[in-house]
C-alpha cells in the first residue's frame, strides 16, 4: 500500500495546502483571529506542522530579525556612554539628599557608600551624531552614526535575576515568556532547519537566573530559546548516537516515518502528521546545526574584523554566529556576556576588570554591526545592546569603589532595523542619576522593539489562567523618537 | 512553566475561527438566538468592561437585556425586531458617525458574533423576565444540586452508567452517534496507562484478551485501581498543581528536601484517602488534633501533608529585600490555593478589585490573612524554619547504603594494593616521627597491621601519603557518604507564626503601601467560612463528634477553618473543580474548557448536568443501582476519587474509539460533545515511563529521595550556579520519570522539552508541544539510546524465533498490540538491512529505535 494513495491522506495534504495558502493570503485576518481566538485555545485536532512556520506580521515590519546582546551584570553607563562633568567635578561629596529620598536600593543598608564617583575615564564625542563615548569602547566608537542611542532607560527591579527576568519578560516573576518566545510565536521563524530562537553564552558564568530568561513561560515550549552551546554538540542531542551513522539515522527516521504515516491514515489524526514533519526537522537540524559552526568559509578578512579566534569560545564568536544565523532566517538571536556587576569587589572592579568585559566585547559587537551592513542584513536587522540595569552616580565601598545597580537611567543602543541612524535620545540629570527627559521605560523599549517587528504590542496576546498576558503587560508606549 | 493551554497554532485557530463561523451558521438556521447562551455571553466578554454593573460608559449597560434595552444617554440601544440601524450594532460595526467602534480601542467583534446580536435584536430581543443584574449570581457560585439523570429512548436506563446518558443524550440533540468501543488491545493499554502511566504487559494483554467473563474489563480496572502505581500517576498530577520541585527557584536555586510530601501524597491517593481529608491535612494538618486521628495514622502525616504551601520560592540573593519575598510567597499560596481548590482567578484581585468577578480587592486580602501567619520561608539570609525532622529515617539509609559499602570496598581494596608500603614507612618510623603525628594515628598505629580496621588503616594511610591523588579521591567520597548517613530526612512543613501578623490591602498589590487593615474571610459571593465547623473530617474515626465549640463565636477563623470551608458541601467550586481537572485527564479536555477559570470570563460548561452530577456524586455517593453483570460498582465512602476513577473508566464514553471522524469535523471539529475519545501525547514522565518498561530496564521503587537519571553534559551550566548532576548508578537510574531530581532553573531536559509542570507556579493543566527537539531527544539522547540498546537484548534473549516473530514480540513490548502486515514487512526490511552491515544487537537496536521513536508509543490511544 502506498500511504500517499490513501484518500485521506490526500485530503489531508489538500487541506494544509489551502490552510498554509490561506495563512498567507490572509495574513493580518489570520493574525486578528490568533489574537482573538480565544475560543479557539485549547483547540487539538487541527495542527500546523510546524509552530515554526513564518507568521505575517500585522503590519508592515522594518526589522525581520533580532540581534539581542545582552550585556549581563548591569554594565556602567557612566564608564560607557553617559558623560557627566559634572559627577567628575563633586566626585567624593555626598549625593544630594533630593536624590535619594524614597528610594529603594539594593543591599539597603550594606558596604556601599552614598558619596558621587567621577568616573575616571576619557570621554570624546564621535561620529556626526556627536555621541560621547569613552576610551574603553574604541570599536563600538566607529558605530555610533549606525545606531540610536537612548540614554534614559529605566526599570522597576534591582536584583540581578529579577531585573534581567524583567528586560525579557517584562515581568519579574518566574514563569513568564522572554521577548524571544513571544516574537516566535507571533512569527515564527523563516529558518526551516534551526531553531527559530537561539541562545549563545559567553564569559565567565552564566546569566543569573540561567535558563528562564529564554524560558516559553506559559507559551508552548516550542517557542523557548534554544542554547547553542560553546563546547560538544551545539545543540543538545544533536549528534546521532555513537556508532549510527547518517545512513542509518536516516534508515531509521524513514522506518519512523513510514509507520508513523500509516498510523496517520489509520486514525487520522492531524498530530501524526505534526510528529512528522518535526522528525524531519530535527534531521534537517542534524546537519545544519554543525555547518553553522564551521567558520571554515569564513574569509580572513571576516575572521580579522571580529578579531575571532575559529577554535575558541568567545563574544566575538557569537557574534559573527549570530550573523550567521539570522543569515539563515532565524528570527531570534540573543547573546549573554558576563560579568558587567561593577560592584568594585574582587574579580568585579571598575579598573582592570571592567576593562577585560569591555575588551571581551567591544571589537566584536562593533563587528556585528559593520558586517552586517556591509551585506544589506542590517536594514531588516535589529541589534539590541544593553545589560539589565546600569550604576549608581554613587561609588560603592568594597575591596575597592564600584558602582551599584541602578535603574532609573542607564544606556542601551539599538542599530540596523528599522531605528534612526545617529540618533541619541533622552538627557539624564546632571549626575546621570534620573531621566531629565525622555525617559524610556522597559515597557516602551519593548513596546518599540515589536512595533519595529511589525506587532502591535497591545494585541500580540495569550490567554493563560483566563488572563490576557502580553509581553508589555499593561503597560507600553512607542518610543517614535527611535524610528525612522 | 505554568502551563494551561493545549498547544495550538496559527492555521489551526483560523480553521477552527472558520468552522465555528460555519457552524454558528447553521445553528442558527436551526433554532432562534438564545439570550442566555448565545448573546449573553458576547456582552460579557466584550461590553460588560464599560458597560456592566461596576461601569456604565455613556450610561449604557448591558449586564441585563432589560438594562440595554433601556440604552443610555443616547437612548435605547436598539429596538426589538429591528437591528437596522440601531446604536448598538452601529457601534459594533464602526458604522456611526460620533460613536466609535466598540469594543472600544479593543480588537474588533467577529462578524459572526455580531449577525448572532442582529439576529437576536430582530427575532424579538427575547430574554428571561426574572434575569437579575448584580443578583444574577453566575452558575459556578451556586452550590451544585444533584440532577437527575436523563432518560435514554429505548434503553434500560439502570444499566447506563450515568455519565453515558448524559453524553449521550447531549449527541442525540445534535443527532450525532457515538462511536463504538475501542478494540480491546486499545482499552487495555489506555487503561493501564491513565490509571497507573505505565503500560499493560504482554502476559496482562494476553489474560485480557482471553479473559470471556462479562466483568473482564471491571476486573482490569480494579486490578489498577489497586495497583501501587496508581498513587504516583495522579500523585503527579497533584504534584502538577502543587508546584513540586527539589530546589528552592529564583535565581540561586539551592535543593530542599522536600520528597516526603510527594510520597506522602503517593500513599494518600493510594488508600483512596477521601479528598476533603486530603484538603484539610493539606491545608491545615499542623492545626488539627492529633489525639483525634485514626487509629495508626502517623502523627506526622498531616504535617508532611502542610508541605503542599511550602512548595513556593524562596529566594537565597544577598541583595534582596526578604519581606518583599515573603509576601511574594504568601500571594502564592492564595493564588494556587484559589486555582486548585475553587478554580478561580482571585490572583486578579491583587492590585484592585476583580474587573469580571464578584472578587473585591478587599476580599482578596481577606483570603491572605489566612497564609499571612506563617513562619519565615529562608529568604535573603533568613534561615527556612518549618524543616521537620522525620525520625529514624536518613538521607543515607534510603539510597547511598549500597553506595557507602562500595565506597567502603573500593577504599579497603586499593589499600590492601600498598600493604607493603605502609609497612616499610611505619618501620622508617622515629619515635619523634610518631609524637607528631595526630593522635589518631599514633593510636591506630599501636594496633598491629593485620587487626586494624578499614577506619584504622584510612587513618594510618592518611597519615602516611595525605595528598595521593587516587587515595584522597576515594577516602573524600567515603566522607562525604559517610556525612550523609549522619544527616535525618527532612521536609518542610506549615507552622503558624508566634506573633500574629496584621494584614492590610496592598495599595495597587504593592507590599511598600499597606492601606485599610482586615480580618480573615472568604469571598461573601461564596458560602460562609463558619459554616464548615459542622464537617470535622479530620476526626472522622473519633468520638468527639460533639466537641464544644470553644468560644466560636469570638474566635476569627483561622486556616483550618479555611480547609474545612473549601471541602464544605455547601461550597460550590471545590467539588466541581476537582471532578472536572480529573475529567480532563481522561479526555483532554474538562467538561469546563477553562479548567483553572470557573468565573464568569471561563467556558460554560459542555456538559453542566453531568458536571453537577459528577460533583455531587464525589461528595455523596449514591451507589446507583447497576447490574452485577454489567460492572460492580462498590458502594464508596464520600469524597473518594477511586470511586470517580471506576465512574469514569467504566463508562461507554471513555471506552469509545479515538478514531477521527470525518462526519465530526465540521459540526464538532474539536470533540466537545464526546462523540469519540481523543488521542493523548503521553505525560513527560510517562514517555520515559513507558520506553523504560518496554526495555525492561525500570526499577519499580515507589518513593523515597529524588534521582539522577544521566542527561546530556552541560545541562547544569545554564543556571547560574553550577549544581552538580552525578548520574545514579544502579536500579535509581532506571527509576519513574517523576522521581527524577528537579531543579527549577535547569530541570532534566527530556522532561522540559515534554512540556512537564515547571514548578514555579500551579499547573492546573499541561501544554502538549509536538515539536522537533523532542524528536532529537528520543533519537539521539544517550538515556534513550540506552533503552533501544536494553530493547534489543532483551527482544533477543525473550523473543521467540524467527525474526518475524520477534518483531512481533518487540512490537507488543512498545505498543502492546500485534503489527500489521505491512508494519511488520516495514520493520524486517529495516532489520535485513541493518544485518547485512552489522551484528544482531546493532540491527536490533535500530529497530527498537524506531520503535520507541513511533508517535503510538509516546500516545495514548
Amino acid at each position: 500500500m502506498n500511504p500517499f494513495t490513501e484518500p485521506s491522506i490526500l485530503r489531508h495534504l489538500t487541506r494544509r495546502h489551502f490552510f498554509s495558502r490561506c495563512a498567507l493570503g490572509l495574513g493580518s485576518v489570520a493574525l486578528g483571529s490568533l489574537l482573538n481566538g480565544r475560543r479557539a485555545f485549547g483547540a487539538g485536532s487541527a495542527h500546523l506542522a510546524n509552530p515554526m512556520a513564518p507568521k505575517q506580521p500585522m503590519f508592515a515590519p522594518r526589522a525581520k530579525n533580532i540581534i539581542y546582546l545582552f550585556m549581563a551584570g548591569g554594565p556602567s553607563q557612566l564608564e560607557l556612554f553617559d558623560y557627566k562633568p559634572k559627577l567628575v567635578e563633586l566626585n567624593g561629596q555626598p549625593i544630594p539628599q533630593s536624590y535619594i529620598e524614597g528610594k529603594r536600593f539594593a543591599f539597603m543598608g550594606s558596604s556601599h557608600g552614598t558619596k558621587l564617583l567621577g568616573t575616571r575615564r576619557e570621554f570624546k564625542r564621535h561620529g556626526r551624531s556627536g555621541m560621547w563615548v569613552s576610551d574603553l569602547f574604541p570599536h563600538t566608537a566607529g558605530i555610533v552614526d549606525d545606531a540610536t542611542f537612548v540614554t534614559t532607560c529605566a526599570a522597576n527591579l534591582f536584583n540581578h535575576a529579577p531585573a534581567k527576568l524583567f528586560m525579557n519578560t517584562g515581568s519579574g516573576q518566574f514563569g513568564r515568556p522572554s521577548m524571544g518566545s513571544w516574537v516566535t510565536y507571533g512569527l515564527g521563524s523563516e529558518c526551516d532547519n534551526l531553531p527559530g530562537f537561539v541562545v549563545l553564552q559567553s564569559g565567565p558564568r552564566g546569566p543569573r537566573g540561567g535558563a528562564v530568561n529564554w524560558g516559553s513561560g506559559f507559551l508552548p515550549s516550542a517557542y523557548q530559546g534554544v542554547p547553542l552551546r560553546g563546547s560538544g554538540d551545539p545543540i543538545l542531542n544533536i549528534s546521532s548516537p555513537k556508532g549510527i551513522t547518517a545512513q542509518r539515522q536516516r534508515d531509521c527516521l524513514d522506518a519512523v516515518r513510514d509507520l508513523n504515516l500509516k498510523r496517520l491514515v489509520e486514525t487520522g489524526d492531524q498530530e501524526i502528521s505534526t510528529r512528522i514533519s518535526a522528525y524531519e526537522m530535527a534531521y534537517r537540524m542534524q546537519s545544519s546545526a554543525p555547518e553553522l559552526i564551521d567558520l571554515s568559509g569564513e574569509s580572513e578578512a571576516t575572521l580579522k574584523l571580529y578579531g575571532v579566534d575559529k577554535d575558541k569560545p568567545s563574544f566575538a564568536r557569537n557574534c559573527l554566529l549570530a550573523r550567521r544565523l539570522v543569515e539563515r532566517g532565524v528570527r531570534f538571536v540573543q547573546l549573554y556576556h558576563t560579568n558587567w556587576d561593577s560592584h568594585g569587589g574582587p574579580g568585579e572592579n571598575l579598573q582592570g576588570d571592567f576593562e577585560k568585559v569591555c575588551r571581551d566585547v567591544d571589537q566584536g559587537q562593533a563587528a556585528l554591526v559593520h558586517d552586517l551592513k556591509s551585506r544589506g542584513l542590517l536594514d531588516d536587522t535589529l541589534v539590541i545592546w544593553g545589560g539589565e540595569f546600569g550604576r549608581t552616580p554613587m561609588g560603592e565601598n568594597r575591596d575597592t569603589t564600584g558602582r551599584n545597580h541602578h535603574i532609573d537611567a542607564f544606556t542601551m543602543w539599538f542599530a540596523g532595523g528599522g531605528v534612526r541612524p545617529g540618533a541619541i535620545i533622552g538627557q539624564t540629570d546632571e549626575l546621570g542619576f534620573n531621566a531629565a527627559e525622555d525617559r524610556c521605560h522597559v515597557h516602551d523599549i519593548h513596546a518599540t522593539i515589536l512595533h519595529l517587528l511589525g506587532i502591535d504590542h497591545e494585541k500580540l496576546i495569550f490567554r493563560f489562567q483566563s488572563r490576557d498576558f502580553r509581553l508589555t503587560d499593561v503597560h507600553g508606549e512607542l518610543i517614535r523618537k527611535m524610528l525612522v | 512553566m505554568p502551563q494551561s493551554r493545549l498547544h495550538k497554532s496559527f492555521v489551526n485557530l483560523l480553521f477552527t475561527k472558520l468552522t465555528l463561523g460555519l457552524m454558528a451558521v447553521s445553528a442558527v438556521a436551526a433554532a432562534p438566538v438564545d439570550y442566555l447562551h448565545d448573546v449573553k455571553p458576547v456582552f460579557s466578554e466584550h461590553c460588560s468592561t464599560c458597560h456592566g454593573a461596576s461601569q456604565q460608559k455613556g450610561g449604557l449597560r448591558l449586564d441585563t437585556a432589560v438594562f440595554a434595552l433601556k440604552g443610555g444617554e443616547r437612548g435605547p440601544a436598539f429596538t426589538p425586531g429591528k437591528s437596522a440601524g440601531s446604536l448598538i450594532i452601529q457601534g459594533m460595526r464602526g458604522a456611526h458617525d460620533s460613536i466609535p467602534r466598540m469594543p472600544y480601542k479593543k480588537l474588533p467583534m467577529s462578524e459572526t458574533q455580531i449577525r448572532l446580536i442582529a439576529r437576536w435584536i430582530d427575532e424579538g430581543a427575547a430574554a428571561p423576565t426574572d434575569e437579575q443584574s448584580e443578583k444574577n449570581v453566575h452558575w459556578a457560585f451556586v452550590a451544585p444540586s444533584r440532577p437527575p439523570v436523563p432518560k435514554l429512548a429505548g434503553r434500560k436506563s439502570k444499566s447506563v452508567n450515568p455519565i453515558d446518558t448524559f453524553i449521550l443524550t447531549r449527541l442525540a440533540k445534535e443527532k450525532i452517534k457515538s462511536s463504538p468501543e475501542a478494540d480491546r488491545v486499545t482499552l487495555i493499554r489506555r487503561l493501564s496507562l491513565d490509571l497507573t502511566g505505565l503500560p499493560p504487559s504482554i502476559a496482562e494483554v494476553d489474560a485480557f484478551m482471553s479473559d470471556s467473563s462479562p466483568d473482564a474489563y471491571e476486573k482490569v480496572v480494579e486490578r489498577l485501581l489497586a495497583s501501587p502505581h496508581y498513587g504516583e500517576r495522579w500523585g503527579r498530577h497533584w504534584l502538577d498543581v502543587a508546584r513540586y520541585a527539589d530546589s528552592n527557584g529564583y535565581s540561586i536555586d539551592a535543593p530542599r528536601s522536600i520528597w516526603k510530601y510527594r510520597d506522602w501524597v503517593i500513599k494518600a491517593l493510594n488508600r483512596d484517602m477521601p479528598f476533603d481529608l486530603f484538603t484539610i491535612w493539606q491545608i491545615a494538618g499542623d492545626l488539627i488534633d492529633t489525639n483525634s486521628l485514626a487509629p495508626r495514622t502517623s502523627r506526622l502525616d498531616p504535617l508532611i501533608a502542610t508541605g503542599f504551601n511550602r512548595y513556593t520560592q524562596i529566594n537565597q540573593e544577598g541583595g534582596i529585600d526578604p519581606a518583599q519575598f515573603r509576601v511574594e510567597a504568601v500571594m502564592d499560596r492564595v493564588n494556587t490555593t484559589a486555582t486548585t481548590w475553587l478554580g478561580v482567578t482571585l490572583a486578579c484581585a491583587q492590585c484592585h478589585d476583580h474587573k469580571f468577578d464578584p472578587f473585591t480587592q478587599k476580599d482578596y486580602y481577606q483570603f491572605y490573612t489566612f497564609f499571612n501567619n506563617t513562619i519565615p520561608d529562608g529568604h535573603g539570609k533568613d534561615a527556612p524554619e518549618g524543616v521537620l525532622e522525620i525520625p529514624g529515617e536518613n538521607e543515607a539509609a534510603e539510597t547511598a547504603q549500597k553506595e557507602l559499602e562500595e565506597a567502603e570496598t573500593n577504599l579497603d581494596r586499593y589499600l590492601s594494593t600498598k600493604v607493603s608500603e605502609v609497612a616499610q614507612w611505619e618501620q622508617s618510623l622515629t619515635a619523634s616521627d610518631i609524637a607528631n603525628l595526630k593522635p589518631a594515628a599514633r593510636n591506630a598505629l599501636k594496633v598491629p597491621p593485620a587487626d586494624r580496621s578499614i577506619k584504622q588503616r584510612r587513618i594510618v594511610y592518611a597519615a602516611f601519603r595525605p595528598d595521593e591523588p587516587d587515595f584522597k579521591e576515594r577516602a573524600t567520597r567515603l566522607t562525604k557518604l559517610e556525612n550523609n548517613r549522619a544527616r535525618p530526612v527532612t521536609t518542610l512543613i506549615m507552622v503558624e507564626h508566634k506573633e500574629p501578623r496584621s494584614t492590610h490591602v496592598f495599595t495597587k498589590g504593592d507590599f511598600t503601601r499597606p492601606a485599610a487593615k482586615v480580618i480573615p474571610g472568604v469571598p461573601p459571593i461564596l458560602n460562609p467560612v463558619n459554616d464548615s465547623r459542622s464537617s470535622r473530617r479530620e476526626e472522622a474515626h473519633s468520638s468527639n463528634e460533639d466537641e464544644p465549640t470553644t468560644n466560636s463565636a469570638s474566635r476569627l477563623p483561622n486556616r483550618l477553618d479555611l480547609a474545612r470551608w473549601l471541602v464544605a458541601t455547601n461550597n460550590p467550586l471545590t467539588a466541581r473543580v476537582i471532578v472536572n481537572r480529573i475529567w480532563q485527564q481522561y479526555f483532554g479536555r474538562g467538561l469546563v474548557e477553562t479548567e483553572n477559570d470557573f468565573g464568569t470570563q471561563g467556558s460554560p460548561p459542555s456538559h453542566p448536568e453531568l458536571l453537577d452530577w459528577l460533583a455531587c456524586e464525589l461528595m455523596e455517593p449514591r451507589a446507583f443501582n447497576v447490574e452485577r453483570s454489567t460492572f460492580n460498582v462498590k458502594r464508596s465512602s464520600s469524597w473518594s476519587l477511586k470511586h470517580l476513577h471506576r465512574l469514569i473508566v467504566s463508562s461507554a464514553t471513555y471506552r469509545q474509539s479515538s478514531k477521527a471522524r470525518s462526519d465530526l469535523d465540521l459540526i464538532d471539529p474539536n470533540n466537545k460533545l464526546l462523540a469519540r475519545q481523543n488521542r493523548l501525547r503521553l505525560d513527560a514522565e510517562i514517555v520515559r515511563d513507558v520506553c523504560l518498561t518496554a526495555s525492561g530496564l525500570m526499577t519499580d521503587k515507589i518513593g523515597g529521595p529524588s534521582v539522577f537519571p544521566p542527561q546530556p553534559d552541560g545541562v547544569m551550566t545554564l543556571g547560574q550556579s553550577r549544581r552538580e548532576w552525578k548520574p545514579s548508578t544502579g536500579p535509581d537510574r532506571y527509576r519513574r520519570g517523576m522521581y527524577t531530581f528537579f531543579w527549577r532553573a535547569t530541570p532534566h531536559p527530556s522532561l522540559t522539552v515534554f512540556d512537564s509542570a515547571d514548578g514555579f507556579s500551579t499547573c492546573t493543566r499541561r501544554i502538549r508541544s509536538n515539536t522537533p527537539l523532542q524528536a532529537l531527544t528520543l533519537l539521539n539522547d544517550e538515556a534513550y539510546h540506552e533503552f533501544a540498546q536494553a530493547l534489543a537484548v532483551r527482544i533477543l534473549k525473550e523473543g521467540p524465533k524467527p525474526d518475524p516473530s520477534r518483531i512481533d514480540y518487540a512490537f507488543r513490548l512498545c505498543l502492546s498490540r500485534s503489527p500489521s502486515k505491512d508494519e511488520k514487512q516495514r520493520l524486517l526490511k529495516l532489520l535485513n538491512k541493518e544485518l547485512a552491515a552489522s551484528d544482531q544487537p546493532a540491527a536490533w537496536a535500530s529497530v527498537s529505535r524506531v520503535l520507541l521513536n513511533l508517535d503510538e508509543t509516546i500516545t495514548r490511544e
